[in-house]
């Protein structure tokens, strides 16, 4: 994991939608909010979930790997970025790969845009966007060891599971105490594990 | 909640359910600080790669040798003033085939010009869409239509250095290759005669109009391209979001290379027009310095997109003929549509190719993704997130 990044707690989240206008003030992608916020269980909960990009570390940003034009570039400090304008052709391999989906595209532009961490403000050492707007601190911007500093007990986790990869990644998600040895589900439906059939 | 049915097992490589990393481990392909990285399924070029990529580069730069042998007539209308340069278009003939080859042999790459072409090849597009990829070319490739919804200004920037080069390249090419002759049967003109390789092809006045932009097509291309890339330079040091993760290499040196070779080219017409020649030597020295660096830049670093660019007429395609059969692939969950039925089977073989093991969620649609891994959170992790 990266040393500052972004630290994510559904639990918090309230649903209001300031990340996802403060991410549209992001100078890399002005006027567009790359940050997702989903209602998971609309009519029957208020739980809502951000996502922004996990810029995944292994495998190493499944989207680059599956682009046919090396379009999507890794910083040396582990933040994937957006596509290079230059090179993206618009395929969407990445927007269909990625499996947090996290990346957008503008068919008309033949381009892919997504969170890059607001490498324009990280890169100096601020906290992007939606971090910085968050009301309740869902989501959280710096190290584990500050996030643990300001709350006390909270555990991590960053990896993953899709049915029978893994996947661990740049940022992280906040979890019960008693789930931090477990990877935390990354949603693909499973049928059986071990012969057990755990579908609901 | 649908199940995804499972994947052909005839398609499914040995192994690709078991979950291996890029090689050498995270974080084996990071470099120093500060340094950008292209995220490929493998760091080091494989041996098998690399040997095919010089043997394509050796045949490309071998058989632009004999052709500009050949079409200089066995050297004879070959002007060796120009040598620098066509020594420097044989190495960017090698540059090219061999990052070409080394491109198309990553799995994304590889299957994607596979697809474009058996697209381009298959019965259907000849008899469905015969004007497709004539469109698709002028389109995608000419007038970069998908430029004008990116910022109309830097359409209008990227269409005045395009046309521009492409105008350089088509005279400077065959002219330092010496496919090109201007002769004079009466001596300093003004009456003269243009040879492609030997052969007559006009006679034109020199002091005409057709005459003056016969000579100044350098200056003229110099023209188009000289405000094209001062406003992109301009981009580069005003735009807050063009400058996030700029590198000077790649995105500043390619615009000081055209500006530099176009305000020398123009000053070499000025210096032989007002200067009667003055300081013209030193001119063109730096001109061909400029070039030279130029030709040989394209294939590493930003001018390589012209080379890729294309894709994007096969991707195009690809999809394009699978729409016509109506092939559309719909989510699983929420059952909208997410691309091409035969886009996203050519997804997934990627995907199995790189050893991604979730290729199954490829036939999730992104929403259903976060909403699914919402759910998954809500109900196996922190059940009070609700």
């Amino acid at each position: 994991m990266m040393g500052r990044t972004m630290f994510i707690d559904p639990g918090r989240c309230i649903g209001c939608q300031a990340c996802v206008s403060a991410c549209r003030e992001c100078d890399s992608h002005r006027g567009k909010s790359m940050i997702h916020l989903d209602y998971t269980d609309e009519g029957h909960s208020v739980a809502s979930l951000p996502t922004v990009c996990m810029h995944c570390e292994d495998p190493v940003a499944p989207c680059a790997e599956v682009c046919p034009a090396d379009a999507i570039l890794v910083t040396a400090d582990g933040v994937v970025q957006q596509a290079d304008t230059t090179r993206c052709i618009g395929c969407a391999n990445c927007v269909n790969a990625c499996p947090f989906g996290v990346p957008k595209i503008d068919l008309q532009a033949k381009l892919q845009m997504k969170c890059n961490l607001c490498y324009d403000r990280t890169a100096y050492g601020l906290a992007p966007m939606c971090a910085t707007v968050c009301p309740t601190g869902a989501l959280f911007y710096g190290t584990a060891e500050e996030l643990q500093a300001e709350r006390p007990g909270v555990q991590i986790a960053d990896t993953f599971v899709f049915g029978e990869s893994e996947v661990r990644t740049g940022a992280a998600m906040v979890v019960p105490a008693e789930r931090v040895r477990w990877p935390v589900p990354g949603g693909l439906p499973v049928v059986e594990i071990n012969g057990e059939d755990v579908r609901r | 909640m649908t199940e995804p049915p499972e994947a052909p097992s005839a398609a499914e490589p040995p192994g690709a359910d078991a979950r291996t990393g890029p090689p050498g481990g995270p974080g084996s392909r990071r470099r120093g600080r500060g340094s950008l990285v292209v995220a490929r399924a493998a760091e080091a070029l494989p041996r098998s790669v690399n040997g095919r990529a010089v043997l394509a580069g050796t045949a490309v730069s071998a058989l632009l040798v004999l052709a500009i042998v050949c079409g200089s007539r066995l050297l004879r209308d070959y002007d060796s003033a120009l040598l620098p340069y066509a020594v420097a278009s044989v190495f960017l003939a090698f540059g090219v085939a061999y990052r070409y080859t080394v491109w198309v042999s990553a799995p994304a790459a590889r299957r994607l010009l596979a697809r474009g072409w058996g697209s381009f090849f298959s019965a259907d597009n000849f008899r469905q869409a015969p004007t497709a990829v004539p469109r698709m070319i002028a389109t995608y490739l000419g007038f970069q239509k998908f430029l004008g919804a990116r910022s109309h200004a830097r359409w209008a920037a990227h269409q005045l250095i395009f046309w521009g080069c492409v105008l350089a390249a088509l005279i400077t090419f065959p002219l330092t290759w010496g496919w090109f002759t201007f002769t004079s049967g009466t001596g300093s003109g003004p009456g003269y005669e243009m040879r492609i390789w030997g052969v007559k092809i006009l006679g034109f006045d020199a002091l005409s109009v057709v005459g003056w932009v016969m000579f100044h097509g350098l200056d003229l291309a110099a023209v188009l391209v000289i405000p094209g890339a001062a406003y992109f330079l301009r981009r580069r040091m005003k735009d807050r979001g063009a400058m996030t993760g700029q590198r000077f290499a790649y995105d500043m040196v390619p615009l000081l290379a055209l500006i530099i070779i176009s305000v020398t080219g123009l000053l070499l017409t000025f210096s032989s027009l007002f200067l009667h020649g003055g300081g013209y030597e030193f001119l063109a020295i730096l001109h061909m310095a400029s070039v030279v660096f130029t030709l040989v830049y394209i294939p590493f670093g930003k001018f390589f997109h012209i080379v890729q660019r294309p894709a994007a007429v096969g991707m195009q395609l690809f999809k394009y003929t699978a729409r016509r059969g109506d092939e559309i692939f719909t989510c699983r969950r929420c059952h909208e549509p997410i691309d091409t039925g035969p886009y996203v089977e050519n997804l997934r073989g990627t995907m199995r190719d790189l050893d991604l093991g979730f290729d199954r969620w490829a036939e999730y649609c992104p929403r259903c993704k976060r909403v699914l891994r919402g759910n998954a959170y809500l109900s196996q992790v922190k059940k009070g997130f609700q």
